[in-house]
């Protein structure tokens, strides 16, 4: 298939997964910030600013106002502002944008889909308020789409391959965000507010009802960094998206022998998949997250020089 | 106005109506759509707009328009009352397109390779060889199967008699054809009662008939041609159409950029490396074809493409060239240069023209210049022209002074009243002025898709059509011949 349309669809797949990915955010933040705003109000704040790790480059364009809720400069920034880069505002733009160039390479369904979705962003930013929760869903009607209505051809895979880079890569430095604060922190006399922490954390990454089909409702928190970093079936450990990550870059090189982009991120897979026992002992969790961010930023690279640049 | 039941009807007074006598009743052809628009209620039809608004949005069924915010996106306007064409009236048509478009292919082949219509003294030499759509660059460079006129769009009016006339034929790139697929569909869920009654013509094959007429351009030696449509990019007004001609052929949609030349072949890049192409349905304008050939500052188009073109190893539709029979000078000449050619006398009659560069024409556009319409040659899309009838004396004025500089790129047609339809324009159903553009494709042999790009004109007496003008668009029904 054409570079230029490669190129456009994995962008669409970036793009719309890293909306959804907001759009997610934003629900947990706001509802751990509506939850403890009152009791440990230095907690919510950091939770919100940690979307400013997880986002690196965005700003706050907004005042934080007295006795507001903390979450209104930041739904601002991350729904609407479009000179945020990591706006859902901005996201679904560019997806439409990359969209609406390689039309002829989507069916009407995914086209119809996100087109509702761009025109729900364009209503709220003149009205304001986003309802985000239905937001959420029209974002889902799109990946539906995607996934009942495309044929799976490269096109599609080059979709799947944004889609699933950007959710690793988003995955990581979310863990990357919270990590460290979390494991500093003691179980201090309030118990459930330690532990409200770990289900956002779990729920952050849509983690939280997986994680207790395996484990249960106990949050014991290695358990649960295992759970978000290797495990082997929930679609946002770690290990499961460097899986699927190879699995997209092996069926578009073919058998033909390895493609850079699929042995560097097969580098990754194997240490998560076989070394996940050793890294749990040694508990270098911030070097891991480090190193994960850094391979699938290779990554990304080498399929750009791969294949978008013939 | 006329009121048949609940509905409101409002005919045209002046120009032909499509849909009504001239003492209101309905004309034949026309008699059971208005009966089943009768049997709707307001909030019915009101209902129904609703719907068809929010269908053609949702599939982002748009047209970009140059000169506003950049990349304005719009819906071109879609008025769901039908314009009905009987079949009698339709043979007629297509006979006389199939008649023209021939002839035209001659005369461009004849341009390029021979010239004999100039020697003849049938067209003068200075009108064709001075204009910019005369590509010298092109002499004896003469496409595969001899064809320039690949897709052909040759616009049609009726003037007060009803009589159809030629107004303008389009050899370059003629857009439209997607809006003609879409309205269908769009009628079709719409209103599928209006079809109940109606032995319309299908039109849904033209992808495949363009397919074949596109595979048919291919140079001799390609086995399996590889087609792809040439845009230059989401930028372009027509964006939309041409990736819904790609998706609808099943072809690749490519910009300049996706293409190279090497070894005096076209290849586009892919995923896999570079892949041969054999025949581009380019919709680039000629000058931005090849930066090497034609405008050096063009990034739309492909270094090197005119020489593979020239090799006789891509096929290029339409051919390079072919632009010169659009000239609004040439089409002065068609009825002589139709006799010329296939030795016929012309079957569809067109608009008188006076021509800026006969000097006892010229004195006579001067004269008149309040009742004409005066037109540069070389543009279309109803830019640059004068509407004398409507025009204040100054601009008339000024527009004149333009003229006296370069008489020869102007000429002149009296104002001819375009006929009107039946158009819903806040709950009546007013007549607004139409054209037609059918779409003629030139492969194995000369077909006309049995129907066209009816355009309206949305603004009460307005005579302008075009959608960058302000207007809209209907479903053209051809009928077929009653087997009963």
């Amino acid at each position: 298939m054409l570079s230029r349309v490669a190129d456009s669809l994995y962008w669409m797949g970036r793009y719309l997964e890293r909306a959804e990915n907001i759009t997610r955010l934003l629900l947990v933040t706001e509802d751990f910030s509506t939850e403890t705003q009152g009791l440990a109000e230095d907690l919510a704040q950091t939770a919100w600013k940690d979307m400013l790790a997880i986002f690196p480059s965005a700003q706050l364009t907004r005042e934080i106002t007295p006795f507001a809720p903390l979450s209104v400069p930041y739904l601002h920034t991350f729904f609407t502002d479009l000179t945020n880069g990591y706006s859902i505002n901005f996201s679904i733009r560019k997806a439409r944008e990359n969209a609406r160039s390689v039309r002829e390479a989507l069916t009407l369904e995914v086209f119809l889909a996100l087109n509702e979705v761009f025109r729900a962003v364009e209503t709220y930013e003149r009205k304001g308020m986003p309802d985000l929760p239905a937001f959420h869903k029209g974002i889902f009607a799109v990946v539906g789409a995607i996934e009942h209505t495309s044929t799976r051809d490269d096109g599609w895979r080059f979709l799947k391959l944004g889609e699933s880079l950007e959710r690793s890569y988003r995955a990581a430095l979310v863990l990357r965000a919270r990590l460290p604060a979390l494991l500093a922190a003691e179980v201090r006399g309030d118990a459930p507010l330690y532990y409200t922490q770990w289900r956002t954390l779990l729920r952050s990454l849509s983690s939280l009802e997986n994680y207790r089909r395996v484990y249960g409702a106990r949050l014991e928190p290695n358990l649960v960094i295992g759970f978000l970093l290797f495990d082997a079936d929930s679609p946002r450990s770690l290990r499961y998206g460097a899986s699927v990550v190879c699995d997209y870059l092996a069926a578009l090189s073919g058998p033909v022998e390895l493609t850079t982009p699929a042995r560097i991120i097969g580098r990754l897979h194997a240490d998560l998949r076989y070394d996940d026992e050793a890294q749990m002992r040694r508990g270098d969790f911030v070097g891991l997250l480090d190193r994960v961010v850094g391979e699938l930023a290779k990554t990304h690279d080498a399929i750009a020089t791969q294949y978008f640049v013939t | 106005m006329l009121f048949l039941g609940a509905v409101k009807w409002l005919p045209e007074k002046k120009a032909f109506d499509e849909a009504f006598d001239r003492d209101g009743t309905a004309r034949q052809h026309y008699r059971p759509l208005v009966s089943i628009l009768e049997g709707f209620t307001q909030g019915e039809i009101e209902r129904r707009e609703r719907l068809q608004r929010l269908s053609l949005i949702d599939q982002g069924i748009t047209f970009t328009v140059y000169g506003e915010k950049e990349g304005t996106e719009r819906i071109f306007p879609f008025d769901f009352v039908p314009r009905v064409i009987p079949s009698r009236e339709w043979e007629r048509l297509q006979a006389g397109l199939v008649q023209r478009v021939t002839a035209l292919n001659l005369f461009i082949l004849d341009v390029y390779q021979g010239q004999k219509c100039l020697k003849d003294g049938i067209v003068p030499p200075e009108i064709i060889l001075s204009r910019k759509e005369y590509k010298r660059e092109l002499l004896n460079v003469i496409p595969p199967r001899r064809i320039f006129t690949h897709v052909v769009g040759t616009d049609i009016i009726r003037n007060g008699a009803g009589e159809y006339l030629v107004l303008e034929d389009n050899c370059r790139c003629p857009s439209g054809v997607s809006y003609v697929l879409e309205n269908r569909n769009t009628l079709n869920r719409v209103f599928p009662e209006f079809f109940t009654y109606y032995p319309v013509r299908p039109i849904k094959d033209y992808p495949t008939l363009l397919l074949d007429t596109l595979l048919h351009a291919a140079p001799r030696f390609s086995e399996k041609p590889v087609v792809v449509i040439l845009t230059p990019g989401m930028a372009n007004s027509a964006y939309f159409e041409h990736s819904f001609l790609a998706r609808e052929m099943g072809v690749v949609l490519v910009e300049g950029r996706d293409l190279i030349v090497e070894d005096n072949y076209v290849y586009m890049r892919t995923t896999q490396g570079k892949q041969k192409v054999d025949v581009i349905y380019r919709r680039v304008d000629d000058d931005f074809l090849d930066p090497l050939t034609f405008r050096r500052d063009s990034l739309l188009g492909v270094p090197g493409l005119m020489n593979v073109y020239r090799e006789g190893n891509v096929g290029l539709a339409n051919a390079p060239g072919a632009g010169v029979a659009d000239d609004k000078s040439v089409y002065a000449f068609m009825p002589e240069l139709i006799r010329y050619y296939l030795g016929e006398d012309a079957l569809l009659a067109q608009v008188p023209t006076y021509l800026g560069a006969r000097a006892t024409d010229l004195a006579y556009i001067v004269e008149h210049a309040h009742e004409l319409v005066i037109k540069t040659t070389g543009d279309s899309g109803g830019y640059g022209m004068l509407m004398g009838p409507f025009a204040a004396k100054k601009e008339i004025e000024a527009y004149l002074a333009q003229v006296k500089k370069t008489p020869g790129n102007y000429i002149a047609q009296p104002l001819i009243e375009l006929s009107a339809h039946p158009t819903y324009v806040d709950g009546t159903f007013e007549a607004r002025r139409i054209d037609l553009r059918p779409f003629i494709l030139y492969g194995e042999s000369v077909r006309v898709l049995p129907g066209g790009l009816t355009r309206v004109a949305l603004r009460p007496g307005s005579y302008v059509v075009n959608s960058s003008q302000g207007g809209g668009s209907k479903d053209t029904w051809v009928l077929a011949e009653k087997n009963a």
